[in-house]
């Protein structure tokens, strides 16, 4: 009866999640917020387009993706970030300005105009009696295997203790002699890294043009900013909000159904006495 | 003998007083006038030899100009992020578009219309302002929330159909007027908003809105509603941004939604970062030289340029963050110092006249004598209430316990001493006095009246002012310019005046005297010494005329000398001005040498209260400040 608004719920729950995954993870142990996250999208996104034009399988877009996102914010961090940490309104400046530099350089080398990426799952199955699409699915499960593996990284690995404890308390970490240094670029690589590929993995849902990560940067910086620092959160704010944006844009009106999340985000923000 | 001293300094002030009022607001007002003059001079010979398309350019820049001040306002003046000054702008555009495209037509109706977007914008903008300015908002949540508004007035805008013109834009019929007298309008605009805000920022209330940006803590502290203060100058910015929205359509005659969204929200940001903050000149010729340029270089240069406004940007908030056209105007003046002091030199001459130390501030006594007079009446008064009573006061932070159950009574004329080891709980306490939403459990009442849970803000108006561990002073700001801003919560500041004296109580007058801060006034705090700082502090506390007083280790830091001066301020100000002082210090001689009785906290419960004679030698308070088991 309602598989196909479950199904759609889930997908793009599992979707916003992938997206905001880099930006929760700059913002909880570098304390910043990323606006060149939506730059990094598109990276990511023209990461497909240029797979595409090399004829290489669709899936290789996503290493390129991850290695140049990657590489980028180890660029931004190294020549950029690194002095700002203490000025944290002054960094939301200037990683708005990496962002121009970002999607200006992609416009002048590919244009303005709509590009067309490939899309390595095209197929759709049949789940509980609906025909629904067999990517948005894969993209769930994506979501589930990176927000683990991000798990494990932050809970198992030298560095993602090292980053908790950053997290927890930056300054008494630094007494403790660990490199908080090296821990913000290691982190920024990876946020941006995770971001690029994330604008990899929805290429096949947009139409990719420079200007795509405008949306999406709003959208995952409104779920990050009501999940704070935790990934379980981050999942739940996803879904809910997720959940809501699908929910108005298929019984109410597609306009309200965009700003759903950026609403709600709003008077969450406002209104909850608890924070996170 | 020390009262007729007093007077003396009084007629002094009024002296030099009048002189430097007449003296500033000339300067102020020549500054204004020579700046209008070569202004409307450029304006009215440029066309001579711009041509039309530069003249176009010109005055959209204008406009957008207009609406860079108001961001200018907001965030360089006031601390405020803001990304949402865009939507005001297009909630200008639109109102006077669909009203003219769709209802009325002819002057007095546009008029009307431009009056109506003015309105509009400034509602939603008291909304915004109510929704993002409350009492532990964060700096990042008004960027949220202004962050969200372009976005829902876009989407709005393209939901609207043909009504709106959805994303091909809205052609609206417009008063025809040649290129020329467009450029001429929008040069009138602009250097009216621009005087008003130059006005505004130079008066009393101006100087609030800096202080707000610089500690805004320390302003609610003062008795300042700073939350109040953002939401009206949220307002007022919105309906200029929208003046400026409602005469760009008429000029553009094209209503586009891309004036309300989200890039040109950030845009305005950009150009005000990129001529300087906190400047209103810099983000007037910031927006003129981005889009000068842009519009002049066509083909597929304008990504070129946008990409050269991105490295200019990031190089600028990275190490120029005040910005070119401040960066440029240090230049200059280093290259035109000699000519300056030689200049200077001549004035001195003429100025010769003026006593030295007092130049260009005076300060004046407060005749707050009834009040005075009113305390002094007070004493000795063997039944008196006590001014500051906390009844089984608790504190919690999670599982850890800061305060178990405090009870104190204290009253006026009485110097308590806060002693105890580091994290017994003082600060907490006091804390817990100057902010009603601090505690957990209990009850403190200030002269009789419960505080609940009143944010500092409407403490202080019970008559508790606190003085912070650190100095807590305004670095952007003068002396005289703090002290201002700290009575400000008495007196009414005026949005378009600026005074040159202050009017401070007898008790902030002798802490300004005996810290030889007088000769200072004009200096900037962020000069100031640590000393000088602890004692400006205290004055801007002592402004607030209280009845009780918080002072959080007050000399420390201080030198010997220095912490005399404090000490026999705060004697004074208990004996002859019955205030109740309540004082956390770590320095048992200070303590011993001005307390005139001593409370001991220890884990946050009181292990002793009583008289200075009684405990002072007790065998506890050895123990505590020599060491060994209690």
């Amino acid at each position: 009866m309602y598989t196909i608004e479950l199904l759609d719920v889930v997908t793009t729950a599992g979707i916003l999640y992938i997206v905001a995954l880099g930006l929760l993870i700059v913002y909880g142990v570098l304390k910043i917020i990323n606006l060149a996250h939506g730059a990094f999208l598109v990276l990511g996104s023209y990461a497909a387009v240029i797979a595409t034009w090399l004829d290489w399988s669709p899936w290789s877009a996503l290493v390129i993706a991850l290695v140049g996102g990657a590489a980028v914010g180890a660029v931004a961090e190294w020549r950029v970030l690194r002095d700002l940490y203490v000025r944290p309104l002054d960094t939301i400046l200037a990683t708005w300005g990496l962002n121009i530099i970002i999607v200006q350089s992609i416009t002048l080398y590919f244009g303005r105009e709509i590009q067309f990426a490939e899309s390595g799952v095209t197929q759709a199955v049949s789940v509980g009696g609906v025909t629904y699409s067999l990517y948005r699915l894969i993209l769930l499960l994506i979501a589930a295997v990176l927000g683990v593996l991000v798990w494990l990284l932050m809970r198992r690995t030298q560095i993602g203790i090292v980053a908790q404890a950053v997290i927890m308390n930056e300054e008494l970490a630094q007494a403790l002699g660990i490199n908080t240094r090296l821990v913000r670029f290691v982190t920024f690589c990876l946020g941006a890294g995770l971001a690029s590929l994330a604008g990899a993995l929805i290429t096949p849902l947009v139409s990719v043009h420079p200007n795509l990560g405008v949306p999406w940067l709003i959208n995952a910086f409104m779920l990050v900013m009501v999940a704070g620092v935790s990934l379980g959160n981050l999942a739940l704010a996803a879904l809910i909000l997720g959940g809501a944006q699908v929910l108005v844009s298929s019984y109410g009106n597609p306009v309200l159904g965009s700003l759903t999340i950026i609403i709600l985000a709003v008077i969450i923000l406002r209104f909850r006495t608890i924070t996170t | 003998m020390a009262h007729h001293q007093k007077k003396d300094v009084l007629m002094t002030a009024s002296r030099t007083l009048a002189e430097q009022i007449a003296s500033f607001w000339r300067r102020r007002w020549l500054a204004i006038f020579g700046a209008s003059v070569l202004f409307v001079a450029f304006l009215l010979a440029s066309p001579m030899v711009l041509g039309e398309y530069a003249q176009q350019i010109l005055s959209q820049a204008f406009f957008f100009a207009i609406a860079a001040i108001t961001v200018d306002l907001l965030w360089g003046y006031t601390g405020v992020l803001t990304f949402g000054q865009s939507a005001f702008f297009g909630i200008g555009v639109y109102t006077v578009a669909i009203a003219l495209a769709y209802y009325v037509d002819g002057a007095l109706a546009t008029a009307g219309a431009i009056f109506a977007a003015m309105v509009g914008a400034a509602l939603v903008g008291a909304a915004v302002g109510w929704l993002s300015f409350w009492d532990r908002a964060t700096p990042i949540y008004v960027a949220i929330v202004t962050l969200a508004l372009p976005v829902v007035f876009t989407q709005i805008i393209l939901s609207g159909g043909a009504y709106t013109g959805s994303s091909s834009g809205l052609p609206i019929p417009v008063p025809f007027l040649s290129i020329t007298e467009w450029y001429y309008i929008a040069g009138g605009l602009l250097l009216l908003v621009a005087i008003g805000a130059y006005v505004f920022v130079s008066s009393d209330a101006g100087r609030v809105l800096v202080a707000i940006r610089e500690n805004e803590e320390r302003c609610r502290y003062l008795g300042l509603n700073t939350s109040r203060m953002k939401i009206h100058l949220m307002t007022a910015c919105s309906a200029i941004a929208a003046l400026s929205g409602a005469f760009y359509v008429l000029f553009s005659s094209v209503a586009a939604h891309s004036y309300g969204d989200f890039v040109f929200g950030t845009e305005l940001v950009v150009w005000t970062a990129l001529g300087g903050r906190g400047t209103l000149i810099g983000p007037i010729l910031g927006t003129v030289g981005v889009n000068y340029v842009s519009a002049l270089l066509g083909g597929n240069l304008p990504f070129i340029w946008l990409l050269f406004v991105g490295f200019a940007f990031v190089l600028v908030v990275v190490y120029l963050p005040q910005g070119l056209v401040p960066a440029i105007g240090q230049g200059l003046s280093t290259l035109v110092r000699p000519i300056r002091q030689l200049l200077n030199g001549g004035w001195n001459a003429v100025a010769a006249g003026a006593p030295p130390g007092a130049a260009g501030a005076a300060v004046a006594l407060s005749s707050t004598a009834d009040a005075l007079g009113q305390r002094r009446s007070m004493i000795g008064a063997p039944d008196e209430a006590p001014v500051l009573e906390l009844r089984d006061v608790g504190m919690q932070y999670g599982s850890l316990v800061a305060l178990h159950g405090v009870s104190l009574k204290a009253y006026r004329g009485e110097v308590v001493g806060i002693i105890g080891p580091n994290g017994a709980g003082k600060t907490t306490l006091l804390r817990c006095i100057a902010d009603g939403r601090e505690r957990s459990t209990g009850e403190v009442l200030i002269n009789g009246h419960r505080i609940d849970r009143l944010p500092p803000q409407r403490c202080v108006a019970l008559g508790v002012s606190r003085k912070f561990q650190t100095p807590n002073v305004f670095d952007a700001l003068t002396v005289l310019d703090c002290l201002r801003v700290a009575r400000s919560y008495r007196e009414p500041t005026s949005p378009w005046r600026r005074s040159r004296t202050v009017e401070l109580p007898e008790p902030a007058l002798a802490a300004v005297e005996v810290s030889g801060l007088t000769t200072m006034l004009n200096e900037r705090a962020s000069h100031l010494s640590h000393g000088a700082k602890q004692a400006l502090e205290l004055a801007m506390v002592l402004a607030q005329e209280p009845t009780v007083l918080l002072l959080d280790e007050p000399t420390a830091g201080l030198t010997r000398d220095e912490r005399a001066a404090i000490g026999s301020v705060l004697t004074e100000l208990a004996q002859s001005h019955r205030l109740c002082i309540l004082l956390i210090e770590h320095d048992l001689d200070f303590v011993r040498d001005i307390s005139t009785r001593l409370v001991v906290l220890h884990m946050g419960r009181v292990l002793l209260d009583g008289p200075l004679s009684e405990i002072a030698d007790s065998d506890l308070i050895r123990s505590i400040y020599v060491g060994g088991t209690a």
